[in-house]
């Protein structure tokens, strides 16, 4: 696995690509790192700011090698920390006790993680042929907000198939349900953050 | 809220979709403001799950959220 931090001299150049192979290797870390914070806070929301952050002030990172490659995760765990403690006081609902950022780093696990990505190409496979197998109106759904990555919401894609709203998110409920037990009869068992389990 | 309502509120926020504010932040998604604390737990947990498959179907690994940014960055044509 390429240490995240072998990226950053291309994106500190605006190398956009190279961003994205680090948001492919950090996401679902920092995603976890905020796990704690999910009860007060839309974690989705900071993930998305905390990405576009750490592009702005990408030239403002120190890599350091006692970081082992990580000093970029790091500092996004950081930027993702701050911006939930503002987000939870603005809610007026903060936390009284915040996690630490060792308790933070601790929680995205980078050994579950290299444990995941070597499954991938497993995990592809089967989710390919459980989609295959999803009825019509649940694949249709499912398929449309894969294709759409997060640009419309879902009252627009709604829209797009001729269904209402709760239609929609209904659809979609029946396609991920069917899709984790589909995995999951073909050996391929998804823990509740998504991490790939033997 | 009734057990359909809160299933769609689930799903909702569970998405990678979130709208950005008149300050250019990215907003949380508003069914959020309607969920018990238990259930914005369990759509962090349905969101992470989700943004695996995404990412294990992608041919460059990114899930929506990842693909979302990288549009929000290009589309920018510069550092926002």
């Amino acid at each position: 696995m390429t240490p995240l931090d072998h990226h950053w001299p291309a994106i500190v150049a605006g190398d956009a690509d190279a961003f994205g192979r680090w948001v492919a290797g950090a996401e679902a870390r920092l995603r976890l790192s905020l796990s704690s914070f999910a009860r007060v806070v839309d974690v989705e929301a900071v993930v998305q700011e905390s990405l576009l952050r750490m592009w702005q002030v990408a030239g403002r990172i120190e890599i350091r090698p006692e970081h082992q490659g990580e000093s970029s995760l790091r500092f996004a765990i950081r930027v993702a920390r701050n911006l939930a403690i503002d987000e939870s006081r603005r809610a007026r609902t903060s936390l009284a006790d915040p996690p630490t950022l060792e308790r933070m780093l601790e929680a995205a696990d980078p050994a579950a993680e290299t444990e995941d990505a070597a499954s991938d190409p497993i995990l592809r496979r089967a989710l390919a042929l459980c989609i295959e197998a999803l009825p019509a109106k649940p694949k249709a759904v499912f398929m449309l907000r894969l294709g759409d990555a997060g640009a419309l919401g879902d009252h627009q894609l709604a829209a797009q198939l001729k269904m209402k709203r709760n239609t929609f998110l209904q659809n979609f409920t029946r396609a991920r349900k069917y899709l984790v037990e589909c995995l999951a009869g073909r050996g391929v068992r998804l823990d509740e953050v998504g991490r790939v389990r033997p | 809220m009734n057990a359909r309502e809160r299933e769609a509120s689930l799903e909702a926020v569970a998405s990678a979709h979130r709208a950005v504010d008149v300050d250019g932040r990215i907003s949380a998604a508003p069914d959020f403001w309607d969920l018990s604390a238990e259930d914005r737990e369990l759509a962090h947990q349905r969101g992470s799950q989700l943004r695996r498959l995404e990412a294990a179907m992608d041919p460059e690994g990114l899930s929506c959220t990842g693909q979302r940014v990288l549009a929000m960055i290009r589309s920018a044509g510069r550092r926002l």
